[in-house]
């Protein structure tokens, strides 16, 4: 009691909520009697809230404007509870993972008989150079450039003729990486480029031009 | 599971499903779409189909057979054609994997069956694969090793010249520049003979340095004289801005 306040006992508590007998105490028995008396006193003193309360409260709630309708984004965004089966939970990952690669195949592919600029390049790297490539065809009508960067299309590529006479030229975005080619004069004749880097066996008992392109550019044989 | 829940899940898979097989259609749509008829177009699609299932690269494949059908070359010596080049990459994939590159990509495999194709060792292909500093690198560096010894460089020197400039951490694709290296010092006059035992020396192949940028090749700067004066008069390369 040095701070002025009375401490109770553990029995003078039970007996103040009447779970158990008076305190043997008769002092601290008085007390507590005081207390519960000043309590129902305090009680009594509090004004009734009478029948109508439900009435007024429900009266209340209702004139306050309604909430909006749930929609799908409150329902999103409000937090919740939410449980997950982890079978259920893995399928949808895999299918969002084997949705996502497709996408990405679907839209990295180059179109068939796209300009060069839009072909894969075989090391995956991106950054495209200009590369010239030039011929002489003697008595010509048509050239054309067919290799992998094309998928070998003899259309989608056709060269322009140059200044010089029977010179032919045709300037294609390339990214890094390793191409093999070949001029198509007037659309039967399949003619290596001997500026090329070197030129190798096509498999199908011919020879195609090889060219490997850098950051930089090319330097040609 | 509400049943809305299960539809949008089945929804979501049948829209997917047409996606995961697009690849497989795009052999029989890209040769139909040059006028391949079906005996060829089946030709193809099942080995490039076999080669798939077998976690082969489908591009290479699918390349050689649109160069086959463009040539007007018959169905059955395309067939083959894919054939030997199926085996190439089963045995490029091979010699990767046994070079430690557990799941090679693509781009390695293909790398691996190029150089393999143009003369170049197992053992050279572990060691461009084994020395790479990364999968990319390992990639370009097959192709450019290969693309050095169809140049007429010794495979031994292609292989040396490729794994020095790994080890310049340099970006991968700069590896590409070699072969631009090489035909710049051939323009000059410089013997492959003495190129090579150059290389095999440690002299390497130098790159020049980025800085400049290709669109100012005429002045190419350093100790590698590559530029226009070496190009034949073919003409000059420049960035695509």
């Amino acid at each position: 009691m040095a701070d002025g306040r009375t401490t109770w006992s553990a029995g003078a508590h039970r007996y103040a909520e009447g779970a158990g007998g008076p305190p043997e105490d008769a002092a601290e028995r008085a007390r507590v009697d005081r207390f519960g008396a000043a309590v129902q006193a305090y009680g009594r003193g509090l004004p009734s809230l009478g029948d109508e309360l439900d009435g007024r409260v429900m009266a209340a709630v209702r004139a306050r404007p309604r909430p909006l309708p749930a929609t799908w984004w409150r329902r999103l965004a409000e937090p919740r509870p939410v449980s997950i089966r982890p079978a259920l939970a893995a399928a949808a990952a895999v299918t969002l993972i084997l949705a996502s690669s497709a996408l990405t195949a679907l839209l990295t592919r180059a179109p068939a008989g796209s300009a060069p600029a839009a072909a894969t390049p075989p090391d995956g790297t991106t950054g495209s150079i200009l590369v010239r490539f030039e011929v002489r065809a003697t008595g010509a009508q048509r050239v054309a450039l067919a290799g992998s960067f094309n998928d070998w299309s003899d259309s989608s590529i056709v060269f322009a003729r140059g200044s010089a006479p029977d010179q032919w030229t045709v300037t294609v975005a390339l990214t890094p990486g390793r191409y093999q080619y070949l001029f198509v004069v007037d659309g039967n004749a399949w003619i290596p480029d001997p500026l090329a880097h070197a030129q190798v066996e096509d498999e199908f008992g011919q020879m195609n031009s090889l060219l490997v392109v850098g950051p930089r550019g090319v330097v040609r044989s | 599971m509400s049943v809305l829940r299960w539809a949008v899940l089945l929804a979501t898979a049948v829209a997917v499903a047409p996606s995961l097989l697009a690849q497989e259609r795009d052999v029989r749509a890209e040769l139909a779409a040059r006028g391949a008829p079906p005996e060829f177009v089946n030709v193809v699609a099942e080995r490039i189909a076999a080669a798939r299932a077998a976690r082969m690269p489908a591009g290479p494949l699918l390349d050689k057979a649109l160069e086959g059908w463009a040539k007007h070359v018959p169905a059955q010596r395309v067939a083959l054609a894919l054939e030997q080049l199926r085996a190439r990459l089963e045995t490029g994939r091979g010699v990767v994997v046994a070079a430690g590159m557990l799941e090679p990509t693509d781009a390695v495999v293909a790398g691996a069956a190029e150089a393999l194709a143009r003369g170049l060792t197992p053992e050279e292909v572990r060691e461009l694969v084994s020395r790479a500093p990364g999968p990319e690198a390992a990639g370009a560096g097959l192709m450019v090793a290969a693309s050095l010894h169809a140049q007429g460089l010794e495979h031994a020197a292609s292989v040396r010249a490729v794994v020095e400039a790994y080890g310049t951490d340099l970006d991968p694709a700069r590896l590409y520049e070699l072969p631009s290296v090489v035909a710049g010092l051939a323009g000059q006059g410089m013997r492959m003979s003495d190129l090579a035992r150059r290389i095999m020396q440690g002299g390497g192949l130098p790159l020049p340095p980025m800085a400049g940028g290709v669109g100012q090749s005429n002045a190419r700067p350093g100790a590698v004289p590559i530029g226009p004066g070496a190009n034949q008069g073919v003409g000059k390369e420049k960035r695509r801005q």
